[in-house]
């Protein structure tokens, strides 16, 4: 078990990670999600040591993450970095040395990746040569070639085609199903549901939803309802109990039911607008869980 | 997982492997290696310019008719009182004497040297040779006729030679030590230069997050510094040893004992002012995330470089005035005046060793603090970093 537990962080004044908790099981991948700044390099630059966190730790097997143990986890960094000037082949066999892999052990496992990830004739040029797409690959291979316990990845999607996304994604499954925990930040919410059993989304610094996706729609279906109203005036469930408006455009409303609330109670209320042209449950896409968790809680003031 | 897992490598062999990429990342360089070859070139031919200047160092050979076993020896006397060297020949008779001459073999030919009537056979006129020749026959006859006269030459007063400007052979030592101090700043320069690129460049592509992932900052600090020193190190070696063994096989000095010395003061004192200069240019370069703000945070550091520099050259004429003394302690600058002074002769061994010591606490000061600095720096790739912040920041 990959264990996040309680993790915070101040930058003076801006307190950055506020008691940030959530597990990853062996063979399983995680998705990160959250808006901009919410904390999720910070937290993965936490499990690797490069932040040192105010409170709290991150374990690997029970036991606290020191430098020979994060030695073991596969990292890509949000900022892609790899020497422009270095070789592919070399480049790759001097991160695995440096993950403690011997000197023939390293060579063998940079060719094999470069190899596996379609580099092997690229193998002896200087990484500056190569096209974004290929520098990516390398940038993965660089993470996987000292055959990782762990994979953190900090947005390893963003910049790539569809193709791209689809190897990256193999690749990823392929660590998994070797019983690797994978844990992935991403804005892209159809991939992040698509791949990982379990997301978290993270707001202001701490999570405000995790679990599997299945499980988190659970959760929230049977409490969103939308109603289709074109003739309501704009605000028109606001003064319900109990009910809050998700959103509400044009009378399309999304309304989320507290747990007193009564749906009867809305339709009546819809009724008395004029037509009702749609009236269901709904169940949410994962990029309405985050908006939902995301929102500022001001916003149950705000209109 | 195969047998041949991963294990936990220690700090010296993270240490080694980044020294070791950054050796063969240099010697892979084409700039590296052209500067390199440029350096040895121009040491060349600055000792075979040497050799042209003093091309009348080559002895003048003068072959002598029938010596009696004492011109030869006043003849190379003399020779060796006003600075020519001269090599003397003997030849049977004045015909053979003649022959060498016409042939070129000899500059000059002695003819009855110590006769009544003695004669110079030269190719072309040579001042010196006549000076040395005409010297050395007068004395000769001179105190052949005070000998005759029952004159005692034993209890001729003899002039004592007690030199004011130091030793014997300091003037070369200071040019050799200028030579040394020329290229030390060259090479000192040259060498945190390339840690401070490598540092930059390390920030700029971002490939320190993945190295911070598995190291310690200060293990990718000293193996930088480490690695690009021993290159450094071999690179002034080298120099070193072709610059003595040229020397030496051209015969331009005096005496090889006090130049090798003065050689291997200079190669010690880069390595205490590589690492000074090193660690201090690392950190600065550390703040910056592009290249081209790397000159603005280098230039406090680069002035003092140039500074001991020129200090250094006006050490060389004035070894014991004020300013070379007190420079040749002052941290930094002591790298480069304390050769020229040690080259003069004038200072003693408690000195140089008190300005080792100097430099040496400072050095440690700089590995402290600027390793601080350096892991508050390093990650911190938006602009530039203020020092406090780096301190601040740093992560432990």
């Amino acid at each position: 078990m990959l264990e996040f537990d309680g993790l915070h962080k101040s930058y003076g004044p801006n307190r950055v990670l506020d008691g940030v908790s959530f597990a990853v099981a062996p063979g399983s991948m995680f998705g990160f999600c959250g808006s901009n700044g919410a904390g999720k390099t910070t937290t993965m630059r936490i499990a690797l040591g490069l932040v040192r966190a105010d409170a709290g730790e991150v374990r690997w097997q029970g036991r606290s993450l020191d430098q020979a143990l994060r030695r073991r986890i596969g990292y890509m960094p949000e900022e892609r970095g790899l020497y422009p000037k270095m070789r592919v082949g070399e480049q790759l066999a001097y991160f695995a040395r440096l993950h403690g892999l011997d000197g023939a052990a390293a060579a063998r496992a940079a060719e094999h990746w470069a190899g596996r990830l379609g580099l092997g004739e690229r193998r002896r040029d200087p990484v500056e040569k190569l096209s974004l797409g290929n520098q990516q690959r390398v940038q993965l291979a660089a993470a996987l070639v000292s055959r990782p316990e762990v994979l953190i990845l900090d947005e390893p999607f963003s910049g790539l085609d569809p193709v791209g996304v689809d190897a990256l994604a193999e690749a990823l499954l392929e660590q998994v199903r070797g019983g690797v925990p994978v844990v992935f930040s991403s804005h892209q919410l159809d991939l992040v549901e698509r791949l990982c059993d379990a997301v978290g989304i993270l707001a202001r610094g701490s999570m405000v939803a995790a679990g599997p996706v299945a499980e988190l729609r659970r959760r929230e279906s049977g409490r969103l309802l939308r109603v289709v109203v074109p003739d309501a005036p704009p605000g028109w469930a606001a003064v319900l109990p109990g009910v809050r408006v998700v959103s509400e455009q044009a009378g399309d409303t999304l309304l989320e039911l507290g747990p007193g609330a009564d749906d009867q109670a809305v339709l009546a209320a819809a009724l008395r607008t004029g037509r009702v042209a749609h009236f269901a449950w709904r169940e949410p896409s994962l990029v309405e869980l985050f908006r939902e968790a995301v929102a500022e809680p001001a916003g149950e003031a705000a209109a | 997982m195969t047998s041949s897992g991963p294990r936990t490598p220690g700090s010296a062999a993270l240490v080694r492997m980044v020294a070791a990429r950054e050796v063969s990342s240099r010697l892979r360089d084409k700039n590296f290696i052209v500067s390199s070859v440029v350096i040895l070139v121009l040491l060349l031919g600055m000792m075979g310019f040497q050799v042209a200047v003093s091309g009348g160092d080559e002895p003048s050979r003068l072959a002598v008719v029938a010596d009696d076993g004492r011109l030869g020896p006043a003849l190379e006397a003399q020779g060796e009182a006003v600075g020519v060297d001269v090599e003397v020949v003997d030849v049977p008779d004045e015909a053979a004497a003649r022959a060498a001459v016409e042939a070129e073999e000899v500059q000059a030919a002695l003819v009855d040297g110590t006769g009544p009537a003695p004669e110079l056979v030269l190719a072309d006129r040579d001042p010196a040779l006549e000076a040395v020749v005409g010297g050395a026959v007068s004395g000769l006859a001179v105190s052949d006729r005070l000998l005759e006269a029952g004159v005692d030459l034993q209890s001729l007063p003899e002039v004592a030679v007690s030199p004011i400007g130091g030793e014997e052979g300091d003037g070369q030592q200071v040019v050799v030590a200028i030579i040394g101090v020329v290229l030390l700043y060259g090479l000192l320069i040259l060498f945190a230069q390339f840690v401070a690129q490598g540092v930059v460049e390390e920030k700029a592509s971002r490939v320190v997050e993945l190295l911070l992932a598995t190291m310690r900052p200060w293990q990718l600090l000293a193996g930088k510094i480490l690695g690009l020193g021993l290159l450094g190190l071999g690179q002034i070696v080298v120099i070193a040893v072709v610059g003595v063994t040229g020397a030496l096989a051209l015969d331009l000095v005096d005496v090889p004992g006090e130049l090798i010395g003065t050689v291997a003061s200079v190669v010690a004192w880069f390595v205490l002012g590589y690492a000074f200069y090193a660690c201090v240019f690392a950190v600065a370069a550390s703040l910056v995330s592009r290249q081209e703000d790397l000159g603005s945070v280098l230039a406090p550091a680069s002035m003092v470089l140039v500074l001991g520099f020129f200090v250094a050259l006006q050490a060389a004429g004035d070894p014991d005035g004020t300013l070379a003394t007190v420079t040749s302690f002052v941290p930094g600058l002591s790298p480069l005046v304390m050769p020229v002074r040690q080259a003069a002769g004038e200072v003693t061994g408690g000195e140089v060793a008190l300005a080792v010591v100097l430099m040496l606490v400072t050095i440690a000061l700089a590995v402290r603090l600027g390793g601080r600095v350096y892991s508050g720096a390093l990650l911190r790739t938006s602009g530039k970093t203020k020092l406090r912040e780096a301190l601040r920041a740093e992560r432990g």
